[in-house]
């Protein structure tokens, strides 16, 4: 009795690991089920069959491509200077005390506790205030903003695990502080440092609350979407979604097995 | 002897210029991380810490946009908002406390699952996780009103066994916004929690077993404890993103019962009641502070950022 | 290899010194961990800094190879002033306990390293890095990652990638810490081997004392930021001088006595001869000493004369194998180690009176 209940128990948790997953997966099965529908007038909400017309003319719907490629130019310089400025923090948070470190920690877990809608709307009123017209580079500016405290977490996480003598070895055979910092601590960090600017894209490219309040005229993928949801989506929008998901989780599957390989070689 | 090719120190006079020379560098050092700090501090004082002090200036003027805003310290601007939209503020209160409940009702179990279960597939199981999340978010949650739809299966099945009634919906319900919110914050409650899980030695569960505790004592009296900065960790990333959303309550909820968000997001971008608006605003920042703040001293920023 | 050194010699008028420190003082806040610290090593030494964790040996090696200035003091590499340099600029290279080797680079690029930052040029860089690894025996392996590396090779790679650059001064950082028994002493005597093949200083960390008088011929013992004793092993062994070295460096038997010339009564009215040497002294209380296999057991009316003598009872008798050790308790309840070689001599029981005897110039005097 005993072992029928351990066993029991055993399935019971890969039984709902299975139906959790399955959960997370319905809404990404209906998006991409979506770009092959040939649905009737505006709305794309009931499957009318399949056809695969909306990924022939993806590109025909105005201004859904153009949408894309400014959300891909924000994403990537905001992440990109976020990036930079999130690792200096970093170093200066892993590897020296001062004064004011504190300080620091707070300022830099406030954009975290702060909802987006308070973000966007406080950097409004700093933008009407000063007059400032919104449009890309106000939408840049935001997602710098926010981008920063996550790239601190990100490159931190990979600091703490660093081995300070590997520096100090450096220093010893004769490399000077920023030969030191070129040679070892930057391949050390790059894999952390990376992996800090992916999150900050993939936040920025998603990003839509903070967006709205900042935009003026400018249009990305999100507020297209969402300024579409009033009058039909165009099933094109589920193309691009779907392609999206399509390519990313590609490369991050051959990024898993890459690093799996030279796991293996090291081990 | 091959002392010969080793680099000579650079030649300082012996005695002299010494001591000055160590007390420069060790100032120098001394300088080096507020330097590294300098560009993003002054990025977040710019646009963070300003921006708050704008918004809490906006909230305290007078005026209409035909007219132009004058500060004149209108604390009126509170008690209005708060007669006019207390109920927006409750109702987003509730139903951001409801999904994080869920959300950790939800997602406890499978980074537990996943930690203790999962074995060499860990980390393709985690990948699992976080794949549904790079699919836009207004797809998805756009997705859930295609799969919610009066139409559709689900509400089908659920009228068939008589959960909702014959002519009962889901769509436009609060209920719908909670499961979106639930739905769209799942992954930042599951991660953290996977994380701490995934750092406890299976060994003390097996100490505390061969010190008289059964599974479930175990459980409790150590997984449960050990997990606790991921719990932490996990409310706090879903519970702030949910209180401010009011993308699921526009796309999913009942349009007659809508949330905090959507009230600031319509008084500044259509109503253009930008003192409201700011009031509004400043009001939940505050709220989520007083909420975030002592939960956070119980376990350090220094744990939550780091 | 007396010529190698003109440069330092100009300036000095006697034989110079790898390294000199003078006065040196780090403080950690409000701990002292090296307290006024003045110390000479010589040319082609292998030099130890023995002690305690937390004794200050580890930051001490840390000024001398820069990765911490001193608060007080200067130090000197071969007659050079180099307090405050850089280590980057300084002619020492270090062995790091962890060993450090960048995970990133694979084992011939981690052995470059050094060469590669002072441009050398790449052919020599091949040939040296080569002659290197065949030093430490590692030949063959240039293309792996440290990760790829057992513990005992990763400490060859950590010890070529210091020698490659020819260091004045090789500092070793506990280097075999982290190597299983075996290993270690497989490394101790590789160590030896190699410092007299490459014929330069190492000054070497430890808290093993069997590891420090097994390598160094000279070693500075280290208690609480200061050295205690500095000398070769035997003669800090066999006149450890203060009760701390001779508790750290093996074991010892240590009494009070009452001095008086060159002798010293203890409690129970026995009087101990004291060594000729070194009996200088003033007279009173003093605490003597007595290592416990310089000590050998006879029936109390069979002590030979002319031997220092206790009576004692025997408390507790361990057979070790290679020798017996013997826990014995005299009449005031002191308690007593000796150590005997097993060589078919009776054994003492547990209750057995005993005479617990050793020649007059194996007592030392301790502060």
């Amino acid at each position: 009795m005993k072992r029928f209940l351990d066993f029991a128990r055993h399935h019971l948790i890969t039984v709902y690991m299975v139906g959790a997953l399955a959960y997370l997966f319905v809404p990404v099965v209906v998006v991409m089920l979506f770009s092959f529908n040939d649905n009737r007038g505006r709305f794309n909400f009931t499957w009318r069959g399949f056809t695969l017309k909306h990924w022939a003319n993806a590109f025909e719907v105005p201004n859904l491509f153009d949408s894309l490629v400014k959300s891909f130019q924000i994403a990537f310089l905001s992440a990109l200077v976020a990036t930079i400025l999130g690792t200096l923090i970093a170093l200066a948070l892993v590897r020296y005390r001062f004064k004011g470190r504190s300080t620091t920690n707070f300022l830099l877990f406030l954009p975290m506790a702060t909802p987006e809608v308070v973000l966007g709307s406080s950097l409004l009123a700093l933008f009407l205030t000063l007059s400032i017209p919104t449009g890309f580079g106000t939408i840049v500016v935001a997602h710098i903003l926010f981008n920063i405290s996550y790239v601190v977490v990100t490159v931190k996480a990979r600091l703490s695990g660093f081995d300070r003598h590997l520096e100090e070895a450096a220093m010893d055979l004769y490399a000077n502080e920023w030969t030191t910092f070129v040679k070892v601590t930057l391949p050390m960090i790059l894999p952390g440092v990376f992996a800090a600017f992916m999150l900050g894209f993939a936040l920025s490219f998603d990003d839509f609350i903070i967006t709205n309040f900042n935009s003026g005229g400018t249009v990305t993928f999100p507020l297209y979407i969402w300024g579409a949801a009033r009058v039909g989506v165009p099933p094109q929008v589920n193309v691009f979604g779907t392609a999206i998901f399509v390519i990313t989780v590609s490369i991050m599957l051959l990024t898993v097995t890459l690093q799996r390989r030279s796991d293996a070689n090291v081990a | 002897m091959t002392t010969d090719t080793a680099t000579p120190p650079a030649a300082t006079p012996p005695g002299a210029g010494q001591t000055a020379g160590a007390a420069s560098s060790k100032s120098k050092r001394k300088r080096v991380p507020y330097l590294l700090l300098l560009p993003g501090g002054i990025w977040l004082i710019m646009f963070y810490v300003i921006p708050m002090i704008q918004l809490a200036g906006v909230s305290l003027q007078e005026g209409s946009f035909q007219t132009g805003y004058r500060f004149t310290w209108a604390w009126g601007n509170y008690s209005a908002a708060f007669t006019a939209f207390g109920g927006h503020f409750i109702r987003s209160i509730l139903y951001a406390g409801t999904a994080t409940l869920l959300a950790l009702l939800i997602g406890y179990p499978l980074a537990y699952a996943i930690a203790f279960r999962g074995g060499r597939y860990r980390n393709l199981l985690l990948i699992l996780v976080l794949m549904p999340f790079l699919t836009p978010f207004l797809l998805r949650t756009l997705a859930w009103k295609v799969i919610l739809a009066d139409s559709g299966w689900v509400v089908g099945v659920l009228q068939s066994i008589g959960i909702i009634a014959e002519n009962g919906r889901l769509l436009a319900t609060g209920w719908a916004g909670v499961a979106g919110i639930t739905y769209n914050f799942l992954a930042f409650m599951t991660l953290p929690i996977y994380v701490s899980l995934e750092k406890i030695d299976p060994s003390l569960i097996e100490a505390a077993q061969d010190l008289y505790s059964n599974s479930r004592t175990a459980f409790r009296k150590v997984t449960l404890p050990l997990s606790r900065p991921g719990i932490v960790a996990g409310t706090l990333l879903t519970l702030i993103p949910a209180s401010g959303d009011f993308v699921n309550a526009q796309l999913l909820g009942n349009p007659q019962q809508l949330m905090i968000g959507n009230v600031i997001d319509s008084r500044f971008l259509r109503i253009v009641d930008y003192p409201t608006a700011a009031a509004l605003s400043f009001t939940l920042m505050v709220a989520i502070l007083l909420i975030v703040i002592p939960y956070v001293r119980a376990v350090g920023t220094e744990d939550l950022v780091a | 290899m007396p010529d190698a050194t003109t440069g330092e010699e100009a300036r000095g008028s006697h034989e110079p010194l790898a390294v000199e420190l003078s006065g040196v003082t780090k403080r950690f806040g409000d701990v002292v961990a090296v307290d006024d610290i003045t110390l000479e090593i010589g040319e082609n030494r292998f030099y130890a800094l023995l002690g305690p964790s937390g004794c200050g040996k580890t930051t001490t090696l840390r000024m001398i190879g820069g990765f911490e200035d001193p608060d007080a003091g200067s130090i000197r590499l071969h007659g050079e002033d180099v307090t405050g340099l850089k280590p980057y600029q300084r002619p020492v290279n270090t062995v790091f306990q962890s060993y450090a080797l960048f995970p990133h680079l694979n084992v011939f690029e981690n052995v470059a390293f050094g060469l590669r930052r002072k441009k050398v040029p790449s052919a020599e860089v091949t040939e040296r890095v080569g002659e290197m690894l065949d030093l430490v025996q590692l030949v063959g392996m240039d293309k792996r990652k440290p990760g790829q590396l057992s513990g005992g090779q990763r400490q060859r790679v950590a010890l070529a990638r210091a020698l490659i650059n020819h260091p004045r001064v090789l500092l070793l950082d506990e280097p075999l810490g982290a190597l299983d028994l075996k290993l270690r002493k497989e490394m101790q005597i590789e160590l030896k081997r190699i410092q007299n093949e490459v014929g330069i200083t190492f000054v070497h960390v430890t808290h093993d004392q069997e590891e420090a008088m097994t390598m160094a011929d000279t070693i500075a013992v280290m208690n609480e930021g200061r050295i205690e004793r500095l000398g070769g092993p035997t003669e800090i062994y066999e006149d450890p001088r203060s009760a701390f070295v001779a508790g750290f460096l093996g074991a010892s038997n240590l009494m009070q006595g009452d001095r008086k010339g060159n002798a010293a009564t203890l409690q129970d009215g026995t009087t101990i001869a004291l060594p000729e040497a070194g009996a200088a002294g003033v007279d009173g209380d003093i605490q003597l000493g007595v290592r416990p296999e310089k000590m050998s057991l006879q029936a109390p009316e069979a002590a030979p004369p002319g031997a220092n003598s206790i009576l004692a009872t025997v408390v507790d008798v361990s057979f070790i194998g290679v020798s017996t050790h013997y826990l014995l308790r005299t009449s005031w309840g002191a308690d007593l180690v000796v150590v005997v070689q097993n060589l078919d001599d009776e054994r003492h029981a547990a209750g057995s009176s005993v005479a617990a005897t050793w020649l007059p110039q194996h007592t030392f005097v301790v502060s």
